[in-house]
């Protein structure tokens, strides 16, 4: 399946660039692993008094003609020979389908949605194994006093200035990031709108 | 995921962020159902230590999966619930008269293979008599606002010894055929159309050795037993079988493919990726232009795609829609993944009449309203591979529903 760009993520981040590709136009497809806390709800626990119902915001994409896949992630990537290029994904469900598209958006958050995956070793980006800056002493993830911002907050996927994926220290052209899974201080949610936008903006210049 | 799981279903990995607790539809109009979190992770982890923590109100689960969809943590909730029911709250039911509703319910091909023959009519026509409803509410307790699928009055496997077999050593290539239930009991046209696009397509048909009722509805009235041992049956078929084994049921499908293994501790690693439906299988292949299908050049439909359940769990309504989007003079709108709340045979039955109604009515209104916007000029009909969905999408909106691959047929050039 070809698309203009692959939205990989449906959380705060991913829709916002998706929804930004769409209205400008694209044929965007977005993979949603299981659903977003941010597309949960905006009312109260109690579901039955909810203002909106859960995947409010995969169904107005989905309304603006982006493929939803709900419940499905990608899992690998294939990289051009010198690394400077994403050639095609494949996803759990789709199995060997290609998913081919000119762009691709990294958006799947950091170590509660697994956008960055920790272990005693050190931490990994899964989908493409992008380089990922942490803190290589386990002892200095975290700090002691719990009400200060922790360290291991600030891990995540390295980019170049405009944007470009970093991977073995090469720049991927057609692979941007947004969200929690980058690198830097943590963000609110108006940062996460904000890098959605700018990550869609990078990729419309591509497109 | 964790690479140290120890149980089975992935329940470590629940976080009780009840994102599941959310998107469950039973939970949303039936207080007396404890949701997925509760019914899945948080009890089993109680029923390990003792079963007697085991609470019948799972037995509203629809086994729909969307809490599995929603998890963001890979946890097999409904998996866990279905497996928690078999082990803990199966019972031998036959006893009682809502037994052996449950019994006549889930004995697909026992029933289907006695009904759909020359006595087809006869029972069609007593069926539909408001006097055998009455009875059948008032007896067995299956709602009297259901009406049976009718049977038809020769199986799909007959049909294809007499008028097909012979036509498919035409072709050099062959796919196998796991027809299942409704396509050989109640409706053999389905199998009709799904020959009539494999041979278009270039393939020949062949029927397995042996075929069983896949045992989903065994499985969720609480006859595991027997499920298992007609899944090794068609286990069995599929390892004989070479090439892909094809099939026109969403149920079916995901229940040989998922449930097999999951619920049912059946092993199919050898042949899973072999199981699959017609459009998962042909639509790389018309991508790739191996494959190529001549479409009627007048043909009007205006096709309502509904994601059936273990559709949407499986993920593979995409390729269908694909598909349908190839067809000239096809419009297709594609509505939003909402459970029909028929579950199978779960609506079938009185005590769950309401809820299935209350679940389906976002699907059926906004059905309904796809099919304002078509007006009248062309047909309409809502798409889907799952048959109790088109029964219950039927019963409910009066609206007709077609498996795809009905539609595919159709639009073919002869």
């Amino acid at each position: 399946m070809k698309y203009d760009a692959i939205v990989i993520g449906g959380g705060l981040a991913g829709c916002t660039a998706a929804g930004i590709l769409a209205d400008a136009g694209r044929k965007v497809a977005v993979f949603s692993e299981g659903l977003s806390l941010h597309d949960a709800s905006e009312g109260p626990a109690s579901h039955k008094e909810q203002a909106r119902p859960p995947y409010a915001a995969l169904s107005a994409l989905a309304a603006k003609g982006v493929t939803v896949f709900r419940g499905d992630s990608i899992i690998r990537a294939e990289m051009s020979e010198d690394g400077s290029q994403v050639t095609r994904v494949f996803s759990r469900n789709l199995g060997d389908e290609p998913l081919e598209a000119a762009a691709y958006v990294l958006a799947t958050g950091k170590f509660f949605s697994r956008g960055i995956i920790s272990n005693m070793e050190g931490m990994y980006e899964p989908v493409f194994d992008a380089d990922v800056e942490f803190e290589t002493d386990h002892s200095k993830w975290f700090d002691p006093d719990f009400f200060a911002t922790q360290p291991y907050e600030k891990f995540g996927v390295k980019t170049d200035s405009e944007g470009h994926v970093l991977k073995g220290g090469i720049s991927v052209a057609n692979l941007f990031a947004a969200g929690q899974v980058l690198a830097g201080e943590p963000m609110s949610d108006s940062d996460i709108e904000k890098s959605g936008r700018t990550a869609a903006t990078e990729v419309l210049k591509k497109l | 995921m964790q690479e140290k799981n120890i149980s089975t279903a992935n329940l470590e990995q629940c976080l009780k962020c009840n994102l599941c607790t959310l998107v469950c539809p039973m939970l949303a109009v039936n207080e007396q159902y404890p949701g997925p979190k509760k019914a899945g992770p948080d009890g089993e982890r109680y029923r390990i230590k003792d079963p007697e923590y085991y609470d019948y109100a799972l037995k509203y689960c629809l086994n729909c999966k969307r809490c599995e969809v929603a998890c963001p943590s890979g946890v097999k909730i409904g998996d866990m619930i279905q497996a928690a029911r078999i082990k803990y709250g199966s019972q031998s039911k036959v006893r009682s008269l809502h037994g052996l509703r449950d019994w006549t319910l889930a004995s697909t091909d026992f029933v289907g293979g006695m009904t759909a023959s020359a006595i087809a009519p006869i029972a069609n026509g007593i069926l539909k008599t408001g006097m055998a409803k009455a009875v059948l509410h008032g007896t067995l307790g299956v709602d009297k606002h259901r009406t049976f699928p009718a049977y038809s009055s020769g199986k799909f496997e007959t049909w294809f010894r007499k008028e097909a077999q012979a036509g498919q050593s035409a072709f050099e290539k062959k796919v196998n055929f796991y027809h299942g239930c409704y396509a050989n009991y109640n409706y053999p046209q389905l199998g009709k159309d799904f020959v009539k696009v494999v041979n278009a397509a270039g393939y020949g048909v062949q029927l397995l050795e042996r075929e069983k009722c896949c045992g989903i509805a065994l499985m969720s009235n609480g006859f595991a037993a027997k499920a298992i041992r007609q899944g090794k049956i068609n286990l069995e078929s599929f390892r004989k079988a070479e090439g892909p084994v094809l099939t026109v049921s969403s149920s079916c499908t995901h229940m040989m493919r998922e449930e097999y293994p999951e619920v049912l501790g059946l092993p199919n690693e050898d042949v899973k990726d072999r199981i699959m439906l017609l459009t998962r299988w042909l639509y790389p292949r018309l991508q790739s232009g191996e494959i190529k299908l001549n479409f009627r050049q007048d043909f009007h439909m205006k096709v309502a795609y509904h994601t059936a359940c273990h559709m949407q769990r499986m993920g593979w309504q995409q390729f269908t829609i694909e598909i349908l989007r190839m067809i000239p003079g096809l419009e297709l709108t594609v509505l939003e993944p909402n459970c029909c709340g028929i579950s199978g045979t779960f609506g079938f039955k009185k005590e769950n009449y309401e809820y299935s109604q209350k679940i389906g009515e976002t699907l059926f209104s906004e059905i309904r309203e796809a099919k304002a916007r078509a007006g009248d000029s062309e047909p309409f009909a809502v798409a889907t591979e799952c048959e109790t969905c088109k029964w219950q999408i039927e019963m409910s909106t009066g609206i007709p529903v077609m498996n795809p691959v009905s539609i595919i047929a159709q639009a073919l050039a002869e």
